[in-house]
């Protein structure tokens, strides 16, 4: 039982870790002012990034080597403790600025959500891939797939963190959209959507706020208009070339958090306009890599998988770069890898670790002839030695 | 060897399934793509397109420019008392932001300095979204040591000068008062603005990357041009003596308000100018809007017999009524009929006279006779004196919203206007208007333009502005003057106005009243009581006017109202003033001598004759290069002006002293610096501000004098 072992999809390594290089310059010039402030030492926000950036580099190398397969049985009860975590995160979770979203272990603290998110997304890859045509069906496809996905959802928005809620359940929807599931099931699933929206913008003021904010609104809006403007002056100020690293002038007072959340605008800022499109293009590349891995995945798990995995990661670049840009309302997502923020970095490295998994079983990478482990990646010999197998 | 494969998904699935899980995919992928393009867009839009406006907007918030205020000038009197000056104040302002966590120490702190509730502070030094509140405006500097402000990071304790006003009240409607941010808003304060304001210097700060502000390196430090000094003609003895009186009258004759004007008739200079009730520049608020009003120039009233004086020249200029010549008073009641016996309208007097001669029309004040005067002497005659007189124009003093009054034309009068206006009615006039007619006869028949600023200073003490003494107009000959003068001490010494006439101190004088006339008629019961004159008679040095708004107790004739605080006036002036001793000196009458070097030898000859001076001439020019004694002395009249019509003697030669041109059109300063062969550069237009060299230095003949010109408006000589 070994899996097929090509190369890695070495351009898609190359891009993540290109991202994460980028963050240790970006994340430093953010938050070294503010890390001088708090703890006269302005390297301190800059180390914690490194751990975490180390981490998510050995969690690529150690889930680059397993078979993505075993996740097949895992899922389930991966997401039930995940669920336990976030109720768990919910009973007592510390307060982060208004939100209860994190688990502390020690000295380390982690989010929840991040990993009920993978644990979903893994989960819902697995029984599409089970149910294969009987997703089609309400009763036995579609809703045993919801039945996962709405407690995760309503747990992860009543943290509160309606963004990572609203995209767990997006992208929850878009593999459903990919797994073939009827477009009436998933279009009804919207429909349910709106009364539970508006439930939740009534439940709590300031998400009502910055979706007033996006459309123009002012009043009580004005402070997160203002870190928007604040972003998008960075974007402007940097102009095509950018100030060049560590010259960012938004950053501190301006732009409070800016290491987080709003980083891509510091990118903008220093490395300009080149700098910015740069970012995006890496992302482009890690999507077009990540889908053509899908494409060519050898089975349908890895095939979803591969896609669940890229669309994610995409997504949340394009949404977090929105937002900074002012196209989306303003949300807490981070952006993925180049934001400071240990839990994304840590379970997307994850991710990706699974999705090199994927790549190296792919036909894409073949190993030089004469190596040991290499297979001629030709249909036949496939289709033959499974015919062999089974 | 071949991994666990339990499927093998290409073949397990129908081939359309497979197609729509490849359309599927493609939609989702063709979804992010344009996702991908519209964030690439609007980099481009924000980093490239608007990149400008951005930084532009960051550039602001990064630097912030710090005012350094600049002292407004001060305005002094004719003495050099301090009238208004400045004192300093103190702001303080927070940064919220770079306060940070120590909010609430600082208001702790202001708390006790200022004894305020903590909370009202705080809320201030809450406000995250704002990068500046003022905690405190406009208070005593010594809170900033007692806040102990430095030892706050993000307080800001910025100098704020405010005006004083000395003398309180004195002179309030005069001087006028200043807004918040210390800008003129009315009277001199308004008029002079520009000259006083200065203008504030400027730092650039910056802010350092935790938001602290320092000032920056890359521009310097532009430092404050504190405002000129304004030295007006004013005697603020005399204002204040005034200002008393006024209130004293006003109070007695249960008034609605009292105005009163000296003037110094050989120059124009005002000397007072007194409104009641008064106003205190430094608390505007406390008194309407109305008692803001300078009513001296701002409004404009009928002036009833004081005007008889207008009349009186013309007949007399014109020699169409001798003194003595007879009339009949018509027992107190004219009726004035119309060519076809109709009854035209009624003149009458207060009092009745069978006969009077000019002379006692005059002292009496009798309406019938005026009018039967004005008959003599005719519209065009009238008018015309009238507007030599000055009414109907601005007397164009530097005070702001003077009014030209209302002076009809003859062609636009009615049947009975040539007779009212005789004395006094069916003409509009300002109280200005006839203090300067009336020192126009008290300077010999010459009208002198009314000013009030004397010159300006700059704060290093350069002159900046001289006002000279201006000449309008002869209006009637010396001889004229004389007579009315007679008629005015007759006014006083048997007439309707002995209640004003002083002990020791000769004084010609004219009582006035006048029906109020507002909303389009005339307010029954209610008039306007004045007394103008001007002491000491024989030479004048003082021209007065008193005006009584509505008197309303025992009287409201201006010979019972408004003669008796003129006399208080004149007495406490007289008393007081040691400038009279210094015109006694001057035996005889005194006049200014007249600017006439690059005048034609005819004209400037004219001039000086006008103003009793006799003159001789060197030379046989035909322009005046030189004159002695010296333009803008003062001197008895009489007093022989050598004029010489050759080249000014050189000191040295080759050599030649620049001339003053300052405050001269271009024109004429141009030709005075080419008598004394020196070249002009000329920048501006209007009149010359400054020059350079300065007058009075030793130069080169063929020397180039660099002439700034500024327009006439004295409030627009810039000064930097």
């Amino acid at each position: 039982m070994r899996q097929v072992r090509n190369h890695i999809d070495l351009v898609l390594f190359l891009a993540v870790l290109a991202l994460m290089v980028m963050s240790l310059g970006v994340v430093y010039s953010a938050s070294s002012t503010y890390s001088m402030v708090k703890w006269n030492e302005s390297g301190r926000l800059l180390e914690r990034h490194l751990i975490k950036v180390g981490a998510g580099i050995v969690a690529i190398f150690i889930f680059m080597q397993i078979d993505y397969r075993v996740y097949r049985k895992l899922t389930k009860p991966a997401l039930i403790v995940a669920i336990v975590l976030l109720l768990v995160t919910l009973a007592l979770g510390g307060e982060l600025k208004g939100a209860s979203r994190w688990l502390r272990f020690g000295g380390f603290g982690f989010q929840p959500s991040e990993f009920a998110k993978y644990a979903l997304l893994f989960h819902l890859c697995v029984l599409i891939t089970d149910k294969k045509k009987r997703i089609e069906d309400f009763t036995t496809g579609f809703l045993p797939m919801l039945i996962w996905i709405v407690p995760v959802t309503a747990l992860v928005l009543a943290q509160p963190n309606f963004s990572n809620g609203a995209m767990i359940f997006t992208m929850s929807i878009v593999l459903l959209f990919i797994g073939r599931a009827k477009l009436l099931h998933i279009a009804g699933t919207l429909g349910a959507c709106v009364p539970v929206l508006g439930l939740v913008m009534l439940m709590a003021p300031y998400r009502m706020q910055r979706i007033l904010s996006y459309l123009g609104g002012s009043g009580a809006a004005g402070k997160i208009h203002y870190q928007l403007d604040q972003a998008i002056i960075g974007f402007g100020n940097g102009g095509v070339f950018g100030l060049g690293l560590g010259g960012s002038r938004q950053r501190e007072l301006f732009l409070p958090e800016s290491y987080g959340d709003f980083v891509f605008s510091i990118v903008g800022e220093e490395w300009g306009l080149i700098g910015a499109l740069l970012t995006m293009f890496v992302f482009l590349l890690i999507m077009l890599r990540g889908l053509k891995i899908a494409k060519h995945a050898p089975d349908d798990l890895g095939r979803i998988l591969a896609f669940a995995i890229t669309t994610s990661i995409t997504l949340y670049a394009l949404v977090n770069a929105g937002v900074t840009l002012g196209i989306l309302p303003t949300t807490g997502l981070p952006m993925p890898f180049v934001s400071y923020g240990g839990s994304s970095i840590f379970f997307t490295s994850i991710a990706v670790g699974v999705l090199l998994n994927i790549s190296m079983q792919t036909d894409l990478y073949p190993r030089l002839a004469g190596t040991p482990d290499s297979i001629r990646p030709i249909e036949p010999v496939r289709a033959a030695a499974a015919g062999r197998v089974s | 060897m071949i991994g666990r494969q339990n499927s093998i998904p290409v073949q397990d699935q129908p081939a359309s399934s497979f197609r729509e899980s490849r359309a599927r995919t493609l939609i989702v992928k063709v979804g992010l793509l344009l996702f991908f393009v519209v964030v690439a867009l609007r980099l481009v839009q924000i980093q490239v397109i608007d990149a400008a406006k951005y930084r532009e907007k960051a550039e602001r918030q990064y630097e912030s420019r710090v005012d350094l205020p600049a002292l407004r000038g001060k305005i002094v009197d004719r003495n050099q008392r301090q009238l208004v000056t400045n004192m300093m104040f103190v702001s303080f302002a927070a940064d919220p932001k770079i306060i940070g966590d120590r909010a609430s120490e600082l208001a702790e702190r202001f708390a006790q300095v200022f004894d305020k509730p903590k909370s009202q502070y705080l809320e201030k030094i809450n406000l995250e979204t704002r990068r500046f509140v003022y905690l405190e405006r406009r208070v005593s500097p010594q809170y900033e040591k007692r806040i102990n402000a430095a030892s706050f990071e993000g307080l800001v304790v910025k100098d704020e000068p405010r005006r004083l006003y000395p003398y309180d009240h004195v002179a309030g409607q005069l001087l006028g008062f200043t807004d918040v941010d210390n800008k003129g808003l009315s009277g001199i304060e308004l008029q002079l603005d520009t000259l006083l304001r200065g203008r504030n210097g400027y730092v650039i700060m910056q802010r350092d990357a935790i938001g602290r502000r320092r000032p920056s390196v890359d521009y310097p430090r532009i430092e404050p041009i504190n405002g000129n000094t304004a030295e007006l003609t004013i005697d603020i003895e005399y204002q204040a003596i005034a200002e008393e009186e006024l209130r004293k009258g006003v109070e007695r004759n249960k008034a609605e308000s009292g105005l009163a004007i000296m003037l110094d008739p050989a120059t124009g200079e005002v000397l007072a100018m007194a409104n009641y009730p008064s106003i205190n520049p430094g608390d505007p608020a406390s008194a309407g809007p109305a008692a803001a009003r300078n009513r001296v120039v701002t409004d404009m009233f009928e002036p009833g017999s004081t005007f008889k004086l207008v009349t009186a020249a013309a007949a007399l200029e014109r020699h169409l009524v001798q003194p003595d010549q007879k009339f009949n008073a018509e027992q107190g009641e004219y009726v004035v009929r119309l060519p076809n016996g109709k009854v035209r309208n009624k003149i009458t007097d207060t009092h009745k006279y069978n006969v009077l001669t000019f002379r006692e029309a005059i002292e009496f004040s009798s309406n019938i006779v005026m009018a039967k005067v004005s008959d003599i002497v005719g519209a065009e005659a009238l008018y015309t004196t009238a507007r030599n007189f000055g009414f109907g124009t601005e007397c164009g003093i530097e005070l702001p919203g003077e009014i030209r009054g209302e002076l009809k034309k003859p062609t636009q009068w009615s049947g009975t206007t040539l007779n009212a206006m005789a004395y006094g009615y069916e003409v509009g006039v300002t109280p200005l208007q006839i203090a300067t007619a009336y020192a126009a006869v008290a300077n010999g028949g010459v009208l002198m333009k009314p000013f009030i600023v004397r010159q300006i200073v700059s704060p290093e003490g350069e002159v900046l502005h001289v006002t000279r003494p201006e000449v309008v107009r002869r209006v009637v000959s010396q001889a004229t003057a004389h007579t009315l003068t007679q008629f005015l001490r007759g006014v006083v010494e048997r007439g309707t106005g002995t209640l004003a006439a002083m002990k020791g101190i000769p004084l010609a004088g004219k009582t006035g009243t006048a029906r109020k006339f507002a909303d389009g008629r005339y307010i029954e019961g209610s008039y306007i009581a004045s007394f103008v004159g001007f002491f000491p008679a024989d030479n004048p040095a003082v021209v007065c006017l008193v005006m009584l708004d509505n008197p309303n107790d025992h009287s409201y004739v201006g010979g019972l109202v408004s003669a008796p605080i003129f006399k208080a006036i004149a007495e406490k002036v007289y008393a007081v003033s040691p400038r009279f001793a210094r015109t006694q000196a001057v035996a005889g009458n005194a006049a200014v001598v007249p600017d006439v070097v690059t005048v034609k030898l005819d004209a400037a000859k004219e001039l000086l004759v006008a103003q009793g001076f006799e003159v001789t001439t060197e030379g046989n020019g035909t322009v005046v290069m030189h004159q002695s004694p010296a333009a803008g002395t003062k001197e008895r009249r009489g007093t022989t002006v050598t004029l010489s019509t050759a080249s000014a003697p050189a000191a040295v030669k080759g050599y030649t002293d620049v001339p003053d041109l300052r405050g001269l059109p271009i024109r004429r300063a141009v030709n005075r610096l080419s008598l004394q062969h020196l070249d002009a550069a000329v920048s501006g237009s209007g009149i010359v501000a400054s020059q350079f060299p300065a007058p009075g230095e030793l130069v080169k003949t063929g020397t180039r004098i660099a002439l700034r010109c500024e327009p006439r408006a004295l409030t627009m000589v810039t000064l930097y």
